[in-house]
């Protein structure tokens, strides 16, 4: 019964385990969850994130497979050696660069405080003090509130996802997220929200990687293949299509 | 209050269909392991096997007192970063080894419960007239306790197919995992959530039908 049993997980595991992507295939991890950066319609995987990264993986040569899990997923993967990099507007930070090795940035962006539409009492980050804010889970965004002077006035709740639906409906006061994408959702989604104030903190997004030999040999690739879309105009050509605005330029 | 839109909900209808079989084979694999590794641990523990009865007692109270969500993460980012080789084990399989473990705790005391059950005063004649401890096992005691699980059994069974919804943290994209990336990209929730609630439900409602034909057969002998 026992060896039975034990067969039984062994095949069951041979049968369930996907064929290893090839060497010459880029693993990358993204939510989907992330309008307008990566994010499904009708079963189709779209996005900022998803255009540039074709283009870098095109430039490189190499087939790209994309990963898609819960963000708070993602850097565990990436730790497991599961995926190569993470497409998730992932900002530099100095833990994150202990653990990590980034490419050089793509994105340059800002924090952004968003309230419901009408709520006059936040007009930037100082106005947080005694208020409820919503940050997605394990994103940079909750570290920056941690840091400011005055956090422990601050409630932060974290939230795996919908944190935009909660300020929409008055759960929370405000909440925390990047600039381009914050001001993306107030334009195209039926959610009545508005920006609070100015950004309040520069951001640079970039591509993470282990530091393994693959890992290296990975970001020098993307590190040229990003200089090439950079300087032939590919990669503000497709900032512009989604933003109207560059942001892979600081 | 908004309008629902109609539309985008009879549009998603196809697509989330399509996550449903994995759903299905998620829950119906674990359950198929759980059930055999419950009847093990159960049989283990009613005739106190020495040795495996100590291990069945902590691997029951372990899987029974942490989380399903904190085994799952255990089993896909902990045990590769201690050991590189079980990268293999992809997100499925390791949902799978989950789902088997957690619910199989519970099941094995379920039944447990139901052998324990059934009358000392059969057992005392079964070996009298000279059964087996096998025979006894299999001819007295697990029709008889097969029939009192059946309910509880079910029961699980209808929470394993709700906790696959868990598998999108390992990078699964099962019904839940395809519902919450087409939400976030049309911030349509409540259209979404409400065609994969419906989903769920239906699925489970066919379960239960089927859990009242079985019994009934099961109950054939005690009916008049």
């Amino acid at each position: 019964m026992k060896t039975l049993l034990v067969s039984a997980l062994v095949i069951l595991s041979l049968a369930t385990t996907s064929v290893h992507a090839q060497d010459d295939t880029i693993r990358v991890g993204m939510s989907g969850q992330y309008f307008p950066f990566t994010f499904v319609e009708q079963d189709t995987l779209k996005g900022f994130e998803v255009d540039v990264m074709n283009a870098v993986a095109q430039e490189m040569g190499r087939e790209v497979e994309y990963q898609t899990a819960a963000f708070s997923g993602l850097f565990g993967m990436l730790g497991a050696g599961r995926i190569d990099t993470v497409a998730n507007q992932i900002t530099i930070t100095e833990e994150r660069q202990q653990a990590y090795l980034f490419s050089e940035p793509y994105v340059y962006d800002g924090a952004q405080v968003v309230t419901k539409a009408g709520n006059d009492d936040i007009n930037g980050v100082e106005d947080l003090k005694g208020k409820t804010v919503a940050v997605n889970l394990g994103s940079n965004f909750e570290a920056l509130l941690r840091d400011l002077p005055y956090a422990d006035e601050i409630d932060i709740k974290t939230y795996e996802s919908n944190i935009e639906r909660d300020t929409a409906l008055g759960r929370v006061d405000a909440f925390v997220m990047d600039r381009v994408s914050a001001s993306q959702i107030i334009k195209e989604k039926p959610l009545p929200l508005a920006l609070a104030g100015p950004t309040f903190s520069q951001i640079t997004n970039a591509y993470p990687f282990k530091d393994t030999e693959r890992g290296r040999a990975l970001r020098d690739e993307v590190n040229a293949a990003l200089k090439t879309l950079r300087d032939n105009g590919t990669l503000k050509a497709i900032s512009e299509e989604w933003f109207g605005t560059d942001i892979t330029a600081p | 209050m908004g309008a629902l839109d109609v539309d985008y909900m009879l549009g998603l209808v196809p697509v989330l269909l399509s996550y449903l079989p994995l759903t299905l084979q998620l829950a119906s694999l674990g359950m198929v392991l759980a059930l055999i590794l419950a009847c093990l641990f159960a049989v283990i523990r009613v005739q106190r096997i020495p040795v495996l009865n100590q291990f069945t007692v902590v691997f029951i109270s372990f899987f029974r007192g942490t989380p399903l969500l904190v085994q799952l993460f255990l089993f896909y980012y902990g045990l590769p970063q201690l050991f590189s080789a079980l990268t293999v084990i992809d997100g499925i399989t390791a949902t799978i080894m989950g789902l088997t473990m957690h619910f199989s705790a519970y099941m094995a005391e379920s039944i447990r419960a139901a052998i324990v059950g059934v009358d000392r005063s059969q057992t005392e004649a079964a070996l009298s007239i000279g059964m087996t401890n096998s025979q006894l096992m299999r001819r007295i005691i697990l029709p008889q306790a097969t029939r009192v699980a059946l309910p509880t059994l079910m029961n699980y069974f209808i929470d394993m197919i709700k906790a696959t919804s868990l598998a999108f943290t390992l990078g699964v994209t099962e019904l839940m995992g395809a519902t919450q990336k087409e939400a976030s990209g049309s911030f349509l929730y409540f259209e979404a959530f409400i065609v994969a609630a419906i989903m769920y439900w239906i699925v489970v409602e066919m379960l239960s039908w089927l859990q009242g034909n079985l019994e009934t057969r099961l109950n054939k002998a005690y009916s008049r």
